[in-house]
């Protein structure tokens, strides 16, 4: 054989014969399950491997936790002390009680070895193997240690016996005083729930409560810390295009909107975006400015994404779905990371997350920065007309951010956490109507603050934007748009969770909620507040066993509502689940959801430059009598999950029907004595005012989502999704836009292989069909006369991939990662057109 | 081989690294071709205070006296960044200077004419700023508004700015530009626009082609209107012959001597046109013919007098009309039927013909050879039609200085209530109806 070819054989066999590292979450679950399955059927030592297995592709200390409950079961008490202090390493919530429990063990330990030595003639009373830490051959206890130990171990034989009926669910109860991992209900990654299984999917967004995505009531997809990690991607947006029926649309480095169903354009105001529970959703302008979110990647432990109706639960705004940023929870994970990558773009990305805890205390520390040129500029430096309004017309993204998490447990019922975060950013963010991309260059902050005090979680948040915007490029001549709004959100909510039986299992949540809202802004005219109220429920009722119905209810009180006067929204939702068989589950809902006016919509008041004609002007007005947004949404759905091959499915079919959709009209005239503008020395041409429009618009689609690994290292991801969007009760020269606006097909392929050599590949392909987009723009030949323009859009391919070798026991990772490797695109008519960029990353985990 | 790779990727990545975006132009129509712009300042030499509009035309485009061209773009200029500290000294004449810019301007020839909104100062104490774009009776100069332009210092002859490629194909900008407003009693609006109505026993016009027996007169007298946004308290017609070439002889058209008003009879559009504001062939009213979906008529060959075929172009159908020659004669003729002339203030020991301001005139429509329709779309030769087409006509006025008039207007009352416009002039929704024989 010539050296390349036994080279490339080398290497093929390195790659291929290596132990089994597929979808880590999935694979995992595999050898969890069947480590599981065998140490209760009494084959300890194999069973054990596989958790041990388990635990090396995916690292979890519950599963630590159950090989020293293993070990313990088989009597190998030395092992299971030291799974039990690796346990602990990790902090976990339980540790005080985890931390008697080995004292207990410890002690008896010491105490029977020095039992053995001063009484070696003694029969052994307990039928054990020596403990792996004893050098002496048998050890005697006395009868009182002997009866503890017994017990002990009748408890534990209970605990995994009961383990094994709940599909392996360690139950604390049962098991104490070696308690399951404590994780308590939430919505943050240390609020799991309570009786969460190491590997299986869990959502939380969906009923505000943990539960598996087969028992929730509406089509989720949850993606892993680790997928976003293995993907290379290096903005949160690019992470979701794997969501079916997600329109992610970016149209700068910096700037994307993302819509779920349909229904994106610049400024996407119908998916509510929350970090940790607290909304990142910018109630003023209606837009989630995804820079600007204060946590990176690497801090993120998974993403949940509801798709559909999230009114009832989440109030205004979460009308097409709910995407919850869930990260890490203080004190759990690596101690320290560091991160830098750098590459095409002039792009850098540096970040430090650090994470540690001392007794009940635990923080997460983490900062960053990260900078990116614009894929594609509009306008050439030389164009003797136009004025780049910023220092740096290449730059598309620019961030410095910290971020600090703490969490004090006083006890397993009362816990206190504490978050704040601030991010000083430039970036770009594209308006509605006749405006183009606009700088953002400002700074963003909150604090959050969580008590759980057995039932009842009190949460309390501050969102705070300040930046100054205006149109990146502006000609000369022209009047400025540059304004510095300020916006500050007081938002606090209180929840009550509740169990009871009541002709069946009843899981009740009850809350309250209060936002105010303070905005300052030239383009509202000065200061403007606003206090909402809401109350909601949920009941989610196991009526029989495999049977359940979550049924919610959400008043919200808005201040404008009522034609102007405060007003109640309505937001109902019924759901059943029927797990038909292990693994299987149906469900069908019926649900509204509501959009709010923003304070854009509501109190704008803003002349926007006519192009080419300096003394003309439009005037854009804001409502304050707009209806909200109303959907009402059906939706069926089937989850399936075959975990011995690892593979997991959800198919969706939905119909959303949105009225009082809120857009800017035509350009009308405004009064003839009204018509100069002396704020900014220009005739106004006309106004353009939000308003709600007449007419339904009525979506329906299909979705579908798998996760398979077929074979051992690799893990394939897909999706598929195919939606119209109809207008009835419309005139009839209605031009549809959110018809044409949407993709009719959007499909998702990923794959990623990982080897235990260190290398690991990943690659992933979007497709989204050919869309058209209504704008308005000037007239060629005469700019005084606006016109709805539709501008075509070919189908476009994002393709991303990455290649990783993780060195020195995985603490040092170094990868490179392309993206954008499909043709040239653009995703809006205004956009930059996106292109490839190669970025190399280090990462270093001490 | 593995090294030399690594070493190449990396060299790859940091050289690619620093590569500035490329610049690719979006959908945005602001964004595509190649644009520039037009800047200087403005020179205003008047005790009368307002603010300033100006307004850029296509050199071919030229506006009224000269043509029918509507600005391709308009600034302001506000009173107070003009004359400053001296807004209420009207004594001071200035000259007062304020910049002025023009941007996203394509390639091509341009002229800049503006005017003073006069609301205060020595000629119009009494009128408040009165201009606004987009009505066809608010947008032009009123009584005492002084016009202005890029002209040549020293000449006054209008001038024009290019905007053109350098030798590496970039649009160049243009700067130093200077308007002038200069008060004199040439360039101070003397009277309002000549708003009219219309008197006549029918608004229907029945012609014959060639049959000088159908040709009928109109009267037309001026219509001083006030009310809301419209202020043309004095209006009056400025009848007068003309003489572009100031050579002292009236200028002829076929025979015809050319006066002041110009009269245009044209051609509505016939389809939806409620409220009559759209011309035949030129339906998004940018002043320029339709290239398609046109309406194009036979022409007239006169050596034959048969009619030819339609030329496959569209039509700008005008009636051929006339002032009554009789009145003609009696106003600007002496005894003798020669032109009256004065002294030219401007041009020191020269003459002009003599300028009359009339409260009527009267209107013939039809030409010495009887009722004719002409496509106009060449304004310099004007073609006879082998028909006079049917349908609704507008009567446009075309002053000296550049003011105009046409009815039916914005003021029509129907279309008025719907463009909040004062709707208590009916006399403003006078439009011909033509029905040949």
């Amino acid at each position: 054989m010539t050296p390349p070819l036994r080279n490339l054989a080398l290497c093929l066999g390195l790659l291929c014969s290596t132990t089994a590292l597929a979808d880590a979450r999935i694979e995992a679950r595999r050898h969890f399950q069947r480590g599981m399955a065998m140490i209760n059927g009494g084959e300890f030592d194999r069973g054990v491997e596989e958790l041990k297995e388990a635990y090396a592709i995916k690292p979890h200390p519950n599963v630590l936790y159950n090989i020293a409950r293993a070990y313990l079961d088989a009597g190998r008490v030395g092992e299971a002390q030291e799974y039990f202090r690796r346990y602990l390493s990790f902090n976990p919530p339980d540790s005080e009680q985890v931390r008697a429990t080995l004292a207990r063990l410890d002690e008896a330990t010491a105490r029977k070895e020095q039992e053995v030595a001063v009484a070696t003639a003694k029969p052994r009373s307990l039928e054990m193997p020596p403990p792996p830490t004893t050098t002496s051959g048998g050890a005697a206890v006395d009868a009182e240690s002997v009866k503890k130990l017994n017990a002990l171990m009748a408890r534990l034989e209970t605990a995994v016996a009961k383990a094994e009926q709940l599909a392996t669910r360690p139950d604390p109860e049962v098991a104490d005083p070696l308690p399951a991992p404590l994780i308590s209900a939430g919505t943050s990654a240390d609020e799991e729930a309570a009786d969460a299984v190491p590997y299986e999917e869990t959502v939380v967004t969906a009923s505000r409560r943990a539960q598996t995505t087969l028992e929730a009531p509406n089509a989720s997809t949850i993606i892993t810390g680790e997928e976003i990690r293995l993907s290379g991607a290096t903005t949160l947006v690019e992470v979701l295009r794997r969501v079916p029926g997600a329109d992610v649309m970016g149209l700068g480095v910096g700037s994307a909107n993302v819509s779920l169903r349909g229904f994106n354009q610049r400024l996407s105001n119908k998916v509510l975006v929350l970090l940790d529970g607290r909304t990142e959703y910018q109630d003023f302008l209606g837009l989630t400015v995804w820079s600007a979110i204060p946590v990176g990647l690497e801090e993120i432990e998974r993403i949940e994404v509801i798709r559909g109706p999230g009114s009832a639960l989440y109030g205004a705004n979460a009308m097409l779905g709910v995407i919850n940023i869930i990260t890490r929870a203080p004190g759990t994970g690596p101690v320290g990371q560091f991160s830098i990558t750098g590459g095409m773009g002039d792009s850098a990305f540096a970040s430090f997350v650090h994470s540690a805890s001392s007794g009940g205390f635990r923080y997460r520390a983490s900062a960053a920065f990260s900078q990116a040129d614009k894929w594609s500029r509009d306008f050439d430096d030389s164009r003797p007309d136009i004025a780049s309004r910023v220092e740096e017309s290449d730059l598309a993204l620019r961030s410095a951010r910290g971020n600090l998490t703490t969490h004090y447990a006083f006890n397993r019922e009362v816990s206190v956490s504490a978050a704040a975060g601030v991010n000083r950013l430039f970036t770009e963010i594209y308006p509605l109507g006749l405006l183009r991309n606009f700088y953002f260059d400002g700074l963003s902050a909150y604090a959050k603050s969580d008590l759980a005090a057995g039932p009842v979680h009190l949460k309390f948040f501050w969102n705070h934007l300040t930046t100054t915007a205006g149109p990146q490029y502006s000609a000369l001549g022209e009047g400025r748009l540059d304004s510095t709004p300020v916006s500050n959100v007081f938002n606090g909510e209180a929840l009550w969770q509740h169990s009871f039986e009541l002709g069946g299992r009843h899981e009740l949540n009850l809350g309250v909620e209060g936002r105010f809202k303070r905005v300052s802004w030239s383009f509202i005219e000065g200061l403007r507040e606003e206090l909402h109220l809401a109350a909601f429920a949920q009941d989610d009722w196991k009526i029989v066993e495999p049977f359940r119905i979550v049924a919610s209810y959400r008043l919200d009180r808005h201040p404008l509502l009522d034609n102007g006067r405060p007003g109640l929204a309505h937001s109902p939702r019924v759901s059943a689940v029927w797990v038909a068989a292990p693994g299987h589950a149906l469900r069908g809902s019926f649900a509204t959801a509501f959009r709010e006016p923003t304070f854009l919509e509501s109190y704008t008041s803003v002349r926007i430059p006519i192009p080419g004609v300096p003394g003309a002007s439009a005037l854009t007005e804001g409502s304050t009598t707009l209806r909200p947004e109303q959907m009402v949404a059906f939706e069926v759905g089937y989850r399936g999950e075959l975990p011995e091959i690892g593979l997991e499915w959800d198919l969706t079919g939905y119909q959303n029907v949105v009225r009082d959709l809120i857009n800017l009209s035509a350009v009308e005239r405004v009064r003839p004595e009204d018509s100069f503008d002396p704020v900014t020395n220009t005739y106004l041409l006309g106004r353009s005012s939000f308003r709600n429009e007449a007419g339904a618009f009525t979506a329906r689609g299909v979705e579908l989502g798998a996760k398979f690994s077929p074979v051992d290292g690799l893990s394939l991801t897909g999706s598929g999704a195919f939606q119209t969007i109809g207008a009835s009760e419309v005139p009839e020269d209605y031009v549809c836009a959110p018809c044409t606006q949407a993709p009719a097909f959007k499909a998702f392929l990923g794959a990623n292989y990982r080897t235990q050599v260190g290398f690991d590949f990943s690659v992933e392909g979007a497709y989204s069909s050919r869309t058209t987009w209504i704008e308005r723009e000037p007239s060629a030949a005469d700019p005084t006369q606006i016109q709805f323009v539709p501008n075509a859009l070919g189908e476009h391919f994002v393709v991303n991939a990455r290649i990783g070798y993780r060195l020195m026991n995985d603490k040092v990772t170094v990868a490179l990662v392309g993206q954008n490797l499909g043709p040239r695109h653009q995703q809006h008519p205004f956009g930059n057109f996106v292109d490839r960029r190669f970025f190399g990353t280090l990462t270093v985990t001490p | 081989m593995s090294r030399s790779l690594v070493a190449g990727l990396t060299l790859g990545l940091l050289l690619s690294a620093c590569e500035p975006p490329p610049v690719i132009p979006t959908a945005d129509r602001r964004q595509q071709g190649a644009n520039s712009r037009i800047e200087g300042e403005i020179l205003v030499s008047a005790r009368s205070r307002g603010n300033v509009v100006l307004f850029l035309f296509d050199v071919n485009r030229p506006p009224p006296p000269q043509g029918t061209g509507r600005p391709v773009a308009f600034t302001f200029i506000p009173a107070n960044a003009i004359f400053g500290a001296s807004l209420e000294d009207t004594a001071h004449a200035g000259p007062f200077v304020a910049p002025f810019a023009f941007s996203q301007v394509p390639a091509g020839t341009y002229l800049i004419r503006g005017f003073l909104d006069a609301y205060g100062g020595t000629t119009t104490p009494e009128r408040t700023p009165d201009f606004i774009p987009w009505y066809g009776v608010t947008s032009e100069v009123n009584r005492g508004d002084v016009g202005g332009a890029y002209v040549d210092p020293l000449t006054r002859a209008f001038r024009t700015v290019t905007l053109a490629e350098d030798a590496e194909g970039r649009l160049q900008p243009v700067s130093g530009v200077t308007v002038t407003f200069q008060e004199s009693a040439l360039t101070v609006v003397p009277v309002d626009r000549p708003a009219f109505e219309v008197v006549t026993d029918s608004a229907t016009f029945s012609p014959q082609l060639g049959n000088l027996e159908t040709n009928k007169v109109v009267q037309l007298n001026v219509a001083p209107l006030r009310a809301g946004v419209i202020d043309q308290r004095a209006p009056a017609f400025l009848f007068r012959y003309q003489d572009e070439n100031l050579d002292g002889v009236v200028d002829q058209l076929n025979g015809i001597p050319q006066l002041w008003p110009r009269v245009i009879v044209r051609k509505l559009a016939d389809e939806a046109n409620p409220a009559l504001l759209v011309d035949q062939n030129d339906r998004d009213r940018n002043g320029i013919l339709d290239p398609d979906g046109f309406v194009d008529y036979p022409h007239l060959d006169l050596s034959t007098g048969t009619p030819v075929a339609a030329d496959g172009q569209p039509d700008l159908v005008v009636l051929a009309a006339g002032w009554n020659p009789a009145q003609v004669a009696a106003q600007l003729n002496d005894p003798g039927g020669v032109p009256l002339t004065e002294p030219d203030p401007t041009r020191p020991g020269f003459t002009r013909f003599v300028t009359v301001p009339m409260t009527s005139l009267q209107l013939v429509l039809g030409s010495s050879a009887g009722p004719l329709a002409l496509d106009a779309s060449n304004p310099l030769a004007p073609a006879p039609l082998a028909v006079i087409p049917p349908g609704l006509y507008a009567i446009v006025l075309i002053q000296q200085t550049g003011q105009t008039w046409r009815l039916p207007n914005e003021l029509n009352p129907p279309v008025a209530s719907e463009l909040n416009l004062p709707s208590d002039f009916p006399s403003q929704g006078f439009v011909l109806t033509v029905t040949p024989r």
